[in-house]
Parts: structure tokens; C-alpha cells; sequence
């Protein structure tokens, strides 16, 4: 039945994003200045709402975990960092193939740019932290605290474009003040966060069950050198 | 569609599915180590209940 | 008022054990001291360009001497079992956790000052126009440092790469407060007072701090016991 749902998402997601690529890539109108370039906007600002999401899931796993001591959900903290990471590295990777058209450098020291890449080595290292620990509970926990650390650096990159005049575009989607989007684009930025939240819950849950699986693994095969 | 920085453009997006390849890959791998391991598991059972 | 009575117990207990064989402080002015002659000779900065990089460059210096610091916090108490010790006592681990951020704050802070008047001298920099100021950033900045990097110390002092995992668990977590430090101290250290448009940047130190020491005053005793 699960796995059939899964499937089904799945289905949906790539649907949309097929759907979307048309309306991206063909249905939507030219932006003066940026040529075919700036339709990456619709991936690159997606994929940064979508990582900031699962650096909240795994802010959640993380509390949920030294609260509840149940380390299903240490499992769940780690499926969505690895999802926060692989986000952000699109976000990263998009942004810096648009800035090397736009603004003529691969990157720039700003308060947005570098915040966010700090942020994703702290995710980084969160998961080499995780290798050099083997004792299933106090990898837990440890990772939990190291979770809750890291996340006030990702709520000050989110704030950083407001807080400093920096090089990175300002809000210009309408809920934030700014008006600088025609509204056919910002409905299909919004349009295509859908499936890449779906996607992103996917990829956690078939990561959660491989954590899962393998934490009852380590177990069994515990008991079976013991035996 | 305006075709000024088309390549860029379509590096950006082949940027953006290759990491979430990359990222379905490791899945699968992962995955096929954790299958290796069970069968590792069943064999050591079994050739211990056999003794 | 107890917990300070307490924590000032465990930060005299660290600074008494830090005065006897003063290893951390020797090995942490040796090193902030073999950096800043490094970056002396391997830029050689005109004056203008030491203007704009004496916030970076101190602060580099005082990051990886703190790592030295902070490293050897808990795991000065691992021989002998003393951390044990310390864990089952009575002693609640939060202050704990204050008195070694209290003792690594005071020895950084005597690195640090060590280090300027040797900054002033080998760059012609003259930091003592603005040092009231400049005092104020340095405390705010190394508490911040102190407290992320003690209880970073906390959670790796088990580990065998503890060395390679502090720096790299605490470094990234600090760049909001060190990016505020090296932008408050390039004004300060060559000498130019504040100016309102750096005020941002002083809140994002005191916000950095509060909100870190909360978090490691709620953290430690899950870090520490369990």
C-alpha cells in the first residue's frame, strides 16, 4: 500500500515537472534584460524554499528526538539534512551559473551567498560527525545538539537580504513587499514548489526506511556475532 | 523564447537535475548495500544454527 | 546566585589547573604569534591594505588559537576520570559548562590582548585610539567563540578525530559572529570610531551571543549526561 503511494506521488511529481518545464521554458513571457537565463529563477528560488523546509523537518527531528528519545526520528533528522543538503547544493550550483551571466563572477562574498554556503557545510559536517560516532544513541543525540546549533545560521541567511544591502536580488515576490515579478511568473515560481516539495518528501521517507532498515540491521547483527 | 544565454541557462538546469541524480544514486546504492548486508546476515544465521 | 557561585568554583578549578603547567596559553600565544608573522610576510601589506585586512587578520588569528583553547577545555579532564567526576556530582552541568566558558573566555581574552600591542607593532597599526570600543567587540566576540567552541568541546571530547571535528563543527556555526567581529574591528583597530551604519552589525554580536549562550546552557546537560 506504501509503496504504491509512493508511486503514485511519484507519478504526480513528474508529471508537474514535466508540465512545468513546458510552462517555464516555453509558456512564459522574455525578461528584458537577462535573455533565456533568468527561467533558472524558477528552479533556483523553489529549491531554496524547499531546502529551508527541510532544514526545518530536520529541526523538528532533531527536538522531536531529545524529547522523545525515539530514534526513528534521529532517522528522520537525517534523511531531511541530506535532503537540505542536496537542495541546497542546486540552489547553490543554480545561483552561480545565473550570477556568472548576470553579474560576470561565478560568486560573491555577500551576506546571502556566503551565509547560505556556510550553512550547508554545517549540514556537511553534521554528517561527517555522524561517521566517526558508531554507538547508535549517542550519535543521536549528539547530532540532535549539533542540529539545533547549526539552525539559528540558517534563519540569519534567510534574513541576511533584508538585514544588509547585498549584491543578491532583493525580495521581489509580492508577499514580501517587493513587486517586481508579472504575476504569470511568480504563480509559476510558486507552481514549482509543489513538486519539489513532493520530491523532497519522497526522497526523505525512501531515506528514512533505509535508516530504519539499517538500524535494525546494526541490531540484528549484533546479536547474530553474539550467537 | 528569447535564446540570449541559452547554453548558461541549460547548464543551470542540467546543474539542477544532475545534483538530484547524483542524490537518487547514492539512494540506490545505498540501498544495494543494505540488501548485501541482510544476505550477509542470513548466511551467518544460518551456518550458525547448522553448528 | 548559586549557579554563579558554582560556576566560578569550576572556572577557578580550570584557570588554577591552566596557571600551573600553562601549556594552552604558552602553545596559544606561540601559535597566534608564528600566524600573524606569517601573514606579515607572505602579504606584506602596504598601509591601505593592512586597513582593510586587519579585521580578517585578527580574527583568523584568534579563531584558530581559541580552537587550541577550546580543545583542550573538557579534554584536560578526561585523565583520571575527573569528568566523570565532575558529571555525577551534584554540581548542575550548566554551570559546568559556564565556569569552563568562564576560564576559556579569561584565557583567551589575555591571548588576545597579548596579541594586539604585537598586531600594533608588526603592521604600524595604531589600535589604541578607539580601544574602548574595540574592548567591547573583543569580549562580545570571544564569548560567543567560548561558548560555541566549550560546548562543541563537550560533545566531542569522546571522539578520536576530537582535534579535526571541533574546529570543523564550530567554525561554521561562528561565521555570522566572526563576519561581524572582522567588519566592527577594520573600522576599530586602524583607529576610526563608529559610525551608525556598523550599529547592525554590534546587534548581530549580541543577538549571536544570546542566543548561542541560551542554547548551550539548555544543550550542555544532554551533551554531557545524556
Amino acid at each position: 500500500m506504501r509503496e504504491k503511494i509512493t508511486y503514485l506521488i511519484a507519478a504526480i511529481v513528474g508529471a508537474l515537472l514535466v508540465s512545468n518545464l513546458y510552462t517555464i521554458l516555453l509558456g512564459l513571457p522574455d525578461e528584458a534584460n537577462q535573455g533565456a537565463i533568468y527561467r533558472i529563477f524558477f528552479f533556483h528560488f523553489p529549491s531554496a524554499i524547499t531546502c529551508g523546509i527541510c532544514s526545518f523537518l530536520s529541526l523538528i527531528g532533531s527536538v522531536m528526538y531529545l524529547w522523545r528519545r525515539n530514534l526513528w526520528w534521529d532517522a528522520f533528522a537525517v534523511s531531511a539534512t541530506e535532503l537540505t543538503l542536496t537542495f541546497g547544493a542546486i540552489v547553490l550550483m543554480t545561483g552561480m551559473i545565473w550570477a556568472r551571466i548576470i553579474w560576470g563572477i561565478w560568486w560573491a562574498w555577500d551576506a546571502r551567498l556566503t551565509s547560505t554556503l556556510v550553512s550547508w557545510l554545517a549540514y556537511a559536517s553534521y554528517l561527517i560527525f555522524r561517521r566517526a560516532i558508531e554507538e547508535p544513541t549517542a550519535r543521536a543525540r549528539f547530532s540532535a545538539v549539533i542540529s539545533l546549533f547549526t539552525f539559528p545560521g540558517v534563519i540569519i541567511s534567510w534574513k541576511s537580504i533584508e538585514w544588509w544591502r547585498t549584491q543578491h536580488p532583493g525580495p521581489v515576490i509580492s508577499i514580501r513587499g517587493g513587486g517586481g515579478m508579472a504575476p504569470g511568473m511568480e504563480a509559476a515560481a510558486y507552481w514549482n514548489l509543489v513538486p519539489l516539495v513532493m520530491l523532497a518528501l519522497i526522497l526523505i521517507s525512501i531515506r528514512l526506511r533505509q535508516e530504519n532498515t539499517q538500524r535494525l540491521l546494526d541490531g540484528f547483527r549484533r546479536q547474530a556475532h553474539e550467537i | 523564447m528569447d535564446s540570449r544565454n541559452f547554453t548558461y541557462m541549460f547548464y543551470g538546469f542540467a546543474a539542477a537535475w544532475a545534483v538530484l541524480v547524483i542524490y537518487v544514486i547514492t539512494l540506490v546504492s545505498r540501498e544495494k548495500k543494505i540488501h548485501q548486508e541482510m544476505d550477509q546476515l542470513k548466511k551467518l544465521i544460518e551456518e550458525g544454527s547448522r553448528k | 546566585m548559586r549557579f554563579l557561585r558554582q560556576s566560578l568554583v569550576i572556572a577557578g578549578k580550570d584557570l588554577r589547573a591552566e596557571l600551573r603547567g600553562k601549556e594552552t596559553i604558552n602553545a596559544s600565544l606561540s601559535f597566534s604569534l608564528v600566524i600573524l608573522l606569517l601573514f606579515s610576510f607572505a602579504f606584506d601589506p602596504s598601509a591601505d591594505e593592512t586597513r582593510a585586512i586587519c579585521g580578517g587578520l585578527l580574527w583568523l588569528v584568534f579563531a584558530f588559537a581559541g580552537a587550541l583553547v577550546l580543545n583542550r577545555s573538557f579534554a584536560r579532564d578526561l585523565p583520571n576520570d575527573c569528568l566523570d567526576a565532575l558529571i555525577t556530582s551534584p554540581l548542575p552541568p550548566s554551570a559546568l559548562f559556564m565556569g569552563k566558558v568562564l576560564a576559556n573566555m579569561l584565557i583567551l581574552m589575555i591571548v588576545e590582548i597579548i596579541c594586539l600591542p604585537i598586531f600594533g607593532l608588526f603592521y604600524n597599526v595604531d589600535w589604541t585610539k578607539q580601544f574602548g570600543m574595540l574592548l567591547v567587540v573583543l569580549v562580545l566576540t570571544t564569548w560567543g567563540l567560548t561558548v560555541v567552541g566549550t560546548m562543541f568541546s563537550a560533545l566531542t571530547v569522546n571522539m578520536r578525530l576530537r582535534e579535526l571535528m571541533l574546529p570543523t563543527l564550530v567554525y561554521p556555526i561562528m561565521i555570522p559572529g566572526l563576519l561581524a567581529a572582522i567588519q566592527l574591528t577594520t573600522l576599530l583597530a586602524v583607529g576610526e570610531p563608529l559610525t551608525p551604519d556598523y550599529y547592525p552589525w554590534l546587534k548581530l554580536l549580541v543577538g549571536f551571543d544570546l542566543i548561542y549562550t541560551l542554547l548551550g546552557l539548555a544543550l550542555v546537560d544532554t551533551v554531557l549526561v545524556g
